[in-house]
This record gives structure tokens, C-alpha cells and sequence, in this order.
């Protein structure tokens, strides 16, 4: 019998400063590479981890590393508490914590052959960006495949330069709010660019991410599309203690948070009536 | 594992008071060693003898400001301190020095002394009446482990936590029969636990010297409590300490002010 | 069932502090006692202080197996560190049938869907040996049950090889057994027999939420948040973590304590949201969580009416009551 709620160390490899409260963290096992699944992949991309630093506790984190790599995992992290602002206190060579990885993912088979749109606005971009990681890696084995990422200014768009990266395999619609002078793309709602996108809603799955924008992304852009409930997924934030399906806090109607989401089909979460 | 490199300034000052709460510093013993590798006490009367002036990084203040000297001087901390923490409940609440009310005082000056004692005391008022207080250690007298929990809290550098749970928790681990189910009045449903319960245990009711816990059903107790007490007793439990929270001003009193009218 | 005269294992009462005793040298021995004027598990001392054919304990037997803090491990610079439990065997004496019950539905907890470590290490050094004045039909669990026959007699049940080792040892002896009547358990009728069918009691409790059931209002205003009903369940199960970093800042440790729904905090977020934002929900999620959610996971109810919620709210919430008057609404109001 293991404790399962003993960490394993990781060693901190790098550290980027995305915004004055959003730090990306890149970690190594202190000993070996991360373990692969079956599927080859070192976590399913919706998955997250139990981060944290000794005698400060931890917080689930989505990952954000593409999923074939096994010799490290970035997360991006906003300082809101206790642990986030002990994890922004890290340097570069200091020890944290990894539990996981957790939950269950996206179903990504499923994907497969079919059209992708991937809503997205803030901190919400992190379980999205191991599903595109993935994505691009078999890129020809999906349909038309979109990210609407929208952000306040262009200095609050998250990672740049892996949007970059990914803007040569897919379809990447940015906008933001409040435009700089050198800001040369859209202007104004997520919504306003649904008319840029092409795809077979009949064929089409699509991913819901980021806290409040949730209902606007649906209403505005996932039924207009005509991407039906079914196929639209949402990845879901509870209270987590645990993070194994033990402590009750995750829980939201008959689900656990932490096993059985937090990626959840859009026309289940009425069931989650907390 | 984080620490901080230099030791935290810590300035330890006393108001009117007994004393007690810096009696139970004391008798950390081991644990205060330690805590003393960590920190540098620039001036603490009780516990030395050279003492200074200087800024803060962290300074916890005991008992109740009552004299003009007294309000100055924490005024004065609070300007030099980074983290002014109230220790006690004399100082986070008014504790021993406030349960009298200024009506009684005055006519007990007048009594004791005669009319023309001039009392040196202006109010026996808690100290976030006067000056903003970082975190508030609540206790009469504090408990050993809460201050160990609280000092490592702030030498990790993490923002101290209040209890989330009521005094019932360690009173049901103690195996006390409860008193309101005896009907007899209590306050622990609605006070932040630590203090291991003592005084049920002891067989005294809670008093709330821990201070009223986040969210308390305040209103749902006192339904229970009516049943079993007059207004006058309530009010005299929840005066003993608690007279200056805002959950006194904003939910006891309109209660019963409601209840009489 | 009992078959009519059979020879079976028998101890009489006078004879049970002695075998405590004895038992004593191999394990620890918790067992139910006196402290002002309430009943209480806690180490037994004195054999003649046992206290048998009581009606509930404040905290049940669970503080043993999951106790209300415990470090899950220390970190100090060199590695992590858990801690090894290795004290005394537990033999814990005197429990109800329902507390045995409760523990065997603890153990199938704490088994899904990874077994807990700290519970099943202490768990696994311990032998429950249940006391009751009811005739035992199906044992609930535990390793051996003594059913009471008479003031002086008690008929012997083992139920595991470390129950039928106690039952070899000399204070009992073999002997006819005549069929007999127990007392019954006077505790929460309604309630037991509620729990017979847990399927209506999830779709009941279920139902009452989303039709805005005004008990759930009235409920949510009587309740003070106290935490007592979950302290005292002998199935609740939940826990927070506490970190620290010690004085001399050398270790760190991580610590679970029981927490509670009904508390505030338990389903809040960083940054203030809260997933149950007021007392209402949150004592809802109590009922929840043992009638709906326990239900979907186990098939059955995690509740044994052992009657300490009804006992010791202060407030004085019925839970026996209440869920009567909601099954008795649902099936009024669904046929
Ligand atoms: C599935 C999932 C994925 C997430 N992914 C990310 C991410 O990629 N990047 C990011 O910055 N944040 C993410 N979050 C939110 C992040 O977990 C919280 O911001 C974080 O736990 C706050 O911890 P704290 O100690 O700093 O705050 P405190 O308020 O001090 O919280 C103390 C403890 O409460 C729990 N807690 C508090 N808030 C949350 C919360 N929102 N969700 C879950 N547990 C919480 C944690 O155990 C935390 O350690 C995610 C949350 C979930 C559930
Ligand atoms: S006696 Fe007071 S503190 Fe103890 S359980 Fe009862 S109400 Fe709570
Ligand atoms: S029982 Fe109540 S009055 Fe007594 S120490 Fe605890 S909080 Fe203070
Ligand atoms: S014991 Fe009663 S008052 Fe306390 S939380 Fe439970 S139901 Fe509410
Ligand atoms: S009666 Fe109450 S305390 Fe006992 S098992 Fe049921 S819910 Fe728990
Ligand atoms: S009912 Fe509430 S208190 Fe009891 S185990 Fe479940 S979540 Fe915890
Ligand atoms: S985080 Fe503990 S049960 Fe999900």
C-alpha cells in the first residue's frame, strides 16, 4: 500500500514571467523521466497535477506541456493564495512538489476525424494548450481545427510565442479589449469572430475553458456554429484537498471533480447543480 | 522548503492587562528558543532589559489601549510596524478591561474614589477601534499551540489563517455533555475553535474569547438560546467579550431589540 | 438464523473484564466508559469500568481508525518522511452492531477508489469485537460479536480467525443455546427501516432539492454550522489539509484533520467564490453526500441510524424526522 498523499520532488528548470501575477514554471523529475501511459503520453491533455511546495500544501494545476514530452511539464500558474504565492516565490534549481497526473482529460480519441474549436480567454488557456500540443503532433488525424482566444490587452495574451508555434498548424483567432497602438488584429468579443469560421458542426467537437465567459462562448459562438451540447466540453474548478476522490471538497452533484472531471460534457453539467 | 534569510525585527509591547497572555509566550519554553533563533526582539519590557524603538517587521501587541499614552504609542507601533498583531483578547476585542460598561465604571469611580477622582482611562476599546491590525490572535488567555501555529505562519511567510471551525470540535473530542442541549447557554457554536475548549471542560459555559468564527449562524443560536435564557443573560454572554464586534452591533442587538419590541 | 440447541461458545459477564485483561498484554484496549455522565470510547484502564448496554457514545468508534488529525508526512531537506504506525494492536471492545456496521461501511470508503494508507494501517492492526443486547441475524462485521442471552450470559459469534482465537481461550465455555428474543434496538426505527430501501431515500432527498422543498429554508435557518453531527457520524469521513513549516524552520509537515460541510469554507475557492454560499446549501450537501451521492457510489445509504446526529445537535435537527417528512412528501407527491 502506498501513501498516496505523499508528493514526489521535482526540481524547478524554469521560469518565465507571463504577467505580474502569471508565472510559467518549468519542472523535471528529481530522479528519471515522467512515466507514459499506454497511449504513449505522459498525462491526457485536460489532465492536471497536485503542484505545490513543501509546508505550504498544493493546488491542482492544469499542465501545459505538450504530452509526448517526458523529460518535463510546464504549468502556468496565477498567484492568488497560499500556495500559488509560494510557487511564485521559487527560483529556478529549488524543489517543489508534483502529485498526479490527475482527473480525467479530455476523451481525445474521440477528436479524432473531426473538426475542433477550442474557446478560450485567460488563465484558461493551460488545458487547452496540452490538447493542441497533442493536436498538432497528429495534426492530420483531426479536421479544421480552431483556437478563439480573447484577452483584455494584447499584454494579458498568455505565451506568445507558443501561439506562434501553433499558428502555423492552426486556425488562431485572437482578439482583445483594449487595443495597444502595434496591435494589428481584431478588436472587440470572442463572439464577433464566428463568422471566420468554417467548419461541419455535424462533425464538430468543441471545448469550453476559463471561468466566466463560459455562457457567452455558448450562447454567442457553440450554437450559432450549431455544435451540439454533446460534443462541447468544459473543464470544471472545485476546491480540491486531495485530489484522489477521498476528502469531499471537489465534489459537484454526484461527481468528484478530481476523478471524474474535471473535463465534463456540456449537457451533463446541469447535473452538477453545485 | 523556504525560509527567510534575515531575522524578522519583532517589537512585543503591553497595554492594561494581566499579563497573562505574555505569561503563556513564556511557558512556550523549547518552542520560544526556537522561535527566538528566528527572530530579533528589538523590545519586549517583560523580557529584557535593553530595549529600543526602532522599525518592525512584526509587532505583537497585548492588552487593552485605555490611557492617551497608551492610544499613542499604538499609533506610533503601527507607523513603524510591517505586521501589528493583537495578542490576547484584551487587545483584539477589549477582553477583561472592557466587560464593564462606561455607565458602571463612572458610577463605580464615583463610588470607590469619590466625584473627584479623575480617571486616567478614556475607553477600554480594542485596538482595531483605533489603528488597522494585521491579524488578530484571539484568546483568553491565547493558547500555546495557536501562537506556535500563528508564528510559523508569518516566519513562512504566509498570510495567518483563522480556524474555520467552532469551539464544539474540540469539545466533542473532549467527550463534554453539551451544554445547550442541557439547556444551558454557550457561545462555542459560533466561536472560532483552537482553544481546546477549556472552559466546558471545565465546566464554564464559552464565552467567545476566541472571537466570533467566519460565518457564524449567529441568528440560529440565538433562537436556540432564547429558549433556555432571558435577555438580560444573553446579552451578558455576548458582552463579556464580544461587545465591540461588528457581528454584536449588526446581528445581537437588532435580535434583541426585535425581541422585546 | 440460530439452529434450536446447538452447542455454542458462551462467556458469562463476570468473566469479560477478565478476559480483557488477558488480552490486554497483545493489544491496546479501547472499550466504552463513564466520563461525566456521557459514554465514551477511550483506553480502558480498569476492566471493571466497562460500561456494556448503553445507548450511543458521543464520538464513535472511527477516532481510532481515522483520527481526528494526523500527520500524512514530514519533509525535512533529506526526504519525505511517513509516518509508521506502530503501536499496540487495537482491540476495540463494546461496539454496537450499528457502529460495527458503520465501520464496515468505512472500510469499503476507504478502499474506493485507492485504499487510504493511514486507514488501512491502523485499520488492519485492529479487531472489533461488537457487544449488544439485540439477537444478531446477519452480522454486520467486526471479529467477534457477543450477543447478550441473559444478565449473566453472553452467546459467542466469531466471525474471523482472530475472532474464533479469543473465543479459544479459557472464560468460554460451549454450551446449549435455547432460541431467545433479544431486546431490539430502540434507536431511530423509522429511520433503519427508511434505510431498507436507499434507492427512495436518494430519489426523496434528490427530489426535495429540486422542487424546493421549504424544510431545506427552514433547515438552513436552524442550523448553526456547528460541525457536531459530522464529528459524531460514525461514517463521515472528510478532511482538510493543514501545512506548516515548523519554528526552527527545519520541517514541514502535512497534516489531515476532519472537516465538515456544514462548516463555512468547505467548497470555497481562492479569491472568495463559494460553490455552496450559504448554510442552506451547505447542510443540504450533508444530506447529499450520505443519502445521494452515497447511494450512487456504494448502493446504499451512508447512514446507520445509530441516532448521534439526532442526539447531539444542538440545535436540535431530527434527521430521523426530517427525512420522513420529505419520503413521505416525495412519494405523496411522485405515487
Ligand atoms: C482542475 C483545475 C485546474 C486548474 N488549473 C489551473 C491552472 O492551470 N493555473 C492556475 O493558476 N490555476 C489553476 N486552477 C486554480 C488553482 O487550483 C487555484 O487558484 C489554487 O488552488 C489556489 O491555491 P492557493 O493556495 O494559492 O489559494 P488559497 O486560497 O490559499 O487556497 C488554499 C487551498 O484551497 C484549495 N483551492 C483554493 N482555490 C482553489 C481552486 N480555485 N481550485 C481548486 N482548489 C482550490 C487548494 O487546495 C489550495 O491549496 C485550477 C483548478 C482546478 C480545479
Ligand atoms: S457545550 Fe458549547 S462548545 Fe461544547 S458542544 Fe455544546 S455548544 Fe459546543
Ligand atoms: S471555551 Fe470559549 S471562552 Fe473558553 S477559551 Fe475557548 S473560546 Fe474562550
Ligand atoms: S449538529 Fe446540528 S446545528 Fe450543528 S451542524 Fe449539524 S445539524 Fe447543524
Ligand atoms: S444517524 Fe446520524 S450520526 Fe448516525 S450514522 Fe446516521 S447520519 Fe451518521
Ligand atoms: S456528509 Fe458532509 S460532513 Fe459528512 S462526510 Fe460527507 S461531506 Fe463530510
Ligand atoms: S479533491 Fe478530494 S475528493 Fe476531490
Amino acid at each position: 500500500m502506498k501513501n498516496l498523499y505523499a508528493p514526489i520532488r521535482a526540481r524547478v528548470t524554469r521560469i518565465e514571467e507571463l504577467s505580474e501575477n502569471v508565472r510559467l514554471f518549468r519542472f523535471k523529475k528529481d530522479r528519471g523521466r515522467f512515466a507514459k501511459n499506454h497511449g504513449g503520453l505522459t498525462f491526457i491533455p485536460g489532465q492536471f497535477v497536485m503542484a505545490g511546495v513543501w509546508g505550504y500544501g498544493e493546488s491542482p494545476i492544469g499542465i501545459l506541456s505538450s504530452p509526448y514530452e517526458d523529460s518535463f511539464m510546464e504549468i502556468l500558474v496565477r498567484k492568488v493564495g497560499v500556495v500559488t504565492n509560494a510557487l511564485h516565490r521559487l527560483n529556478v534549481g529549488d524543489e517543489m512538489t508534483i502529485r498526479g497526473p490527475y482527473g480525467n482529460g479530455f476523451p481525445i480519441s474521440s477528436f479524432e476525424g473531426k473538426d475542433v474549436v477550442m474557446v478560450s480567454g485567460g488563465c484558461g488557456i493551460p488545458p487547452i494548450a496540452a490538447l493542441i500540443e497533442y493536436i498538432i503532433q497528429k495534426r492530420e488525424r483531426f479536421g479544421r481545427v480552431y483556437l478563439l482566444y480573447g484577452a483584455a490587452t494584447p499584454e494579458d495574451i498568455l505565451a506568445r510565442k507558443r501561439l506562434d508555434t501553433w499558428g502555423r498548424h492552426i486556425n488562431i483567432l485572437l482578439t482583445v479589449d483594449h487595443p495597444s497602438p502595434e496591435w494589428k488584429g481584431h478588436v472587440g468579443l470572442v463572439s464577433e469572430m464566428v463568422k471566420d469560421i468554417e467548419i461541419n458542426p455535424l462533425n464538430a467537437v468543441a471545448t469550453m475553458c476559463g471561468p466566466g465567459p463560459m455562457m457567452t462562448a455558448l450562447e454567442r459562438i457553440l450554437r450559432p456554429l450549431g455544435i451540439s451540447d454533446r460534443r462541447i466540453y468544459v473543464s470544471l474548478e472545485r476546491k480540491m484537498q486531495c485530489g484522489i476522490g477521498k476528502c469531499q471538497h471537489c465534489v459537484t452533484g454526484d461527481s468528484y471533480v478530481c476523478i471524474d472531471g474535471p473535463v465534463y460534457n456540456f449537457d451533463e453539467i446541469d447535473k452538477n447543480w453545485d | 522548503m523556504q525560509r527567510e534569510a534575515k531575522k524578522l525585527k519583532v517589537g512585543i509591547f503591553d497595554f492594561t492587562d494581566c499579563e497573562g497572555c505574555q505569561v503563556k509566550l513564556v511557558s512556550l519554553r523549547e518552542r520560544l528558543l526556537a522561535l527566538l533563533e528566528r527572530v530579533e526582539i528589538v523590545n519586549w519590557r517583560l523580557g529584557q532589559e535593553k530595549n529600543r524603538m526602532d522599525r518592525f517587521d512584526l509587532v505583537l501587541i497585548e492588552g487593552c489601549p485605555i490611557t492617551q499614552d497608551e492610544i499613542d504609542l499604538l499609533k506610533l507601533l503601527r507607523e513603524r510596524s510591517t505586521h501589528l498583531i493583537g495578542f490576547g483578547t484584551c487587545a483584539t476585542m477589549g477582553g477583561i478591561p472592557a466587560i464593564m460598561d462606561q455607565k458602571e465604571r463612572a458610577k463605580w469611580y464615583n463610588k470607590i474614589y469619590g466625584p473627584q477622582y479623575k480617571p486616567r482611562g478614556i475607553d477600554s476599546l480594542p485596538l482595531t477601534s483605533y489603528v488597522k491590525v494585521d491579524f488578530l490572535i484571539h484568546g483568553c488567555p491565547v493558547d500555546e499551540n495557536e501562537i506556535v501555529r500563528v508564528m510559523e505562519e508569518l516566519l513562512s511567510g504566509k498570510k495567518p489563517a483563522y480556524r474555520g471551525y467552532s469551539v464544539c470540535f474540540q469539545c466533542k473530542l473532549a467527550g463534554n455533555p453539551c451544554r445547550l442541549i442541557n439547556g444551558k447557554p454557550c457561545l462555542g457554536p459560533v466561536t472560532q475553535g483552537g482553544c481546546g475548549a477549556i472552559c466546558v471542560s471545565g465546566g464554564s459555559p464559552c464565552y467567545g474569547c476566541f472571537g466570533i468564527r467566519d460565518t457564524a449562524q449567529i441568528e440560529g443560536l440565538l433562537d436556540i438560546l432564547k429558549g433556555m435564557a432571558d435577555k438580560e443573560e444573553i446579552e451578558r454572554y455576548f458582552t463579556m467579550f464580544l461587545r465591540y464586534t461588528k457581528e454584536y452591533n449588526e446581528i445581537v442587538r437588532p435580535f434583541m431589540e426585535r425581541e422585546n419590541g | 438464523m440460530i439452529k434450536n440447541y446447538k452447542m455454542e461458545p458462551v462467556i458469562e459477564r463476570n468473566s469479560i473484564p477478565s478476559l480483557l485483561k488477558i488480552l490486554s498484554s497483545d493489544y491496546s484496549i479501547i472499550a466504552p466508559q463513564e466520563r461525566n455522565g456521557e459514554v465514551v470510547f477511550d483506553d480502558l484502564k480498569d476492566p471493571e469500568c466497562l460500561v456494556l448496554g448503553y445507548k450511543v457514545t458521543i464520538l464513535p468508534p472511527k477516532k481510532y481508525l481515522f483520527p481526528p488529525e494526523e500527520i500524512l508526512f514530514t519533509y525535512s531537506g533529506k526526504g519525505v518522511r511517513t509516518p509508521s504506525i506502530t503501536s499496540k494492536k487495537l482491540l476495540i471492545f463494546g461496539l454496537s452492531l450499528r457502529d460495527l456496521e458503520a465501520i464496515t461501511q468505512l472500510d469499503e470508503i476507504m478502499s474506493t477508489p485507492h485504499p487510504d494508507y493511514f486507514y488501512w494501517k491502523r485499520r488492519s492492526r485492529s479487531i472489533l469485537v461488537g457487544v449488544t443486547d439485540e439477537s444478531v441475524h446477519a452480522p454486520p462485521g467486526g471479529d467477534l460479536i457477543l450477543e447478550r442471552m441473559d444478565d449473566e450470559l453472553y452467546r459467542a459469534i466469531p466471525l474471523t480467525q482472530a475472532g474464533k482465537k479469543i473465543v479459544k481461550g479459557r472464560f468460554f465455555k460451549k454450551q446449549d443455546i435455547l432460541p431467545h428474543k433479544g431486546e431490539g434496538n430502540q434507536v431511530m426505527e423509522e429511520l433503519r427501516k427508511l434505510l431498507l430501501d436507499p434507492e427512495t431515500l436518494a430519489e426523496a432527498v434528490k427530489w426535495s432539492r429540486a422542487e424546493g422543498h421549504p424544510v431545506w429554508e427552514e433547515l438552513g435557518k436552524r442550523c448553526i454550522g456547528c460541525g457536531i453531527c459530522t464529528y459524531v457520524c460514525p461514517i463521515c469521513h472528510c478532511f482538510s489539509m493543514e501545512n506548516s513549516v515548523s519554528l526552527d524552520g527545519s520541517t514541514c509537515t502535512r497534516c489531515r484533520k476532519w472537516d465538515a460541510c456544514t462548516l463555512p469554507g468547505f467548497a470555497r475557492i481562492a479569491g472568495g467564490y463559494d460553490h455552496h454560499p450559504s448554510q442552506k446549501k451547505r447542510y443540504y450537501n450533508w444530506y447529499y453526500h450520505k443519502f445521494v451521492r452515497g447511494y450512487k457510489e456504494y448502493g446504499k445509504s451512508q447512514c446507520v441510524a445509530c441516532g448521534r446526529c439526532q442526539t447531539y445537535c444542538p440545535a436540535r435537527i431530527d434527521i430521523e424526522k426530517e427525512l420522513l417528512g420529505i419520503v413521505k412528501d416525495y412519494r405523496e407527491a411522485c405515487g
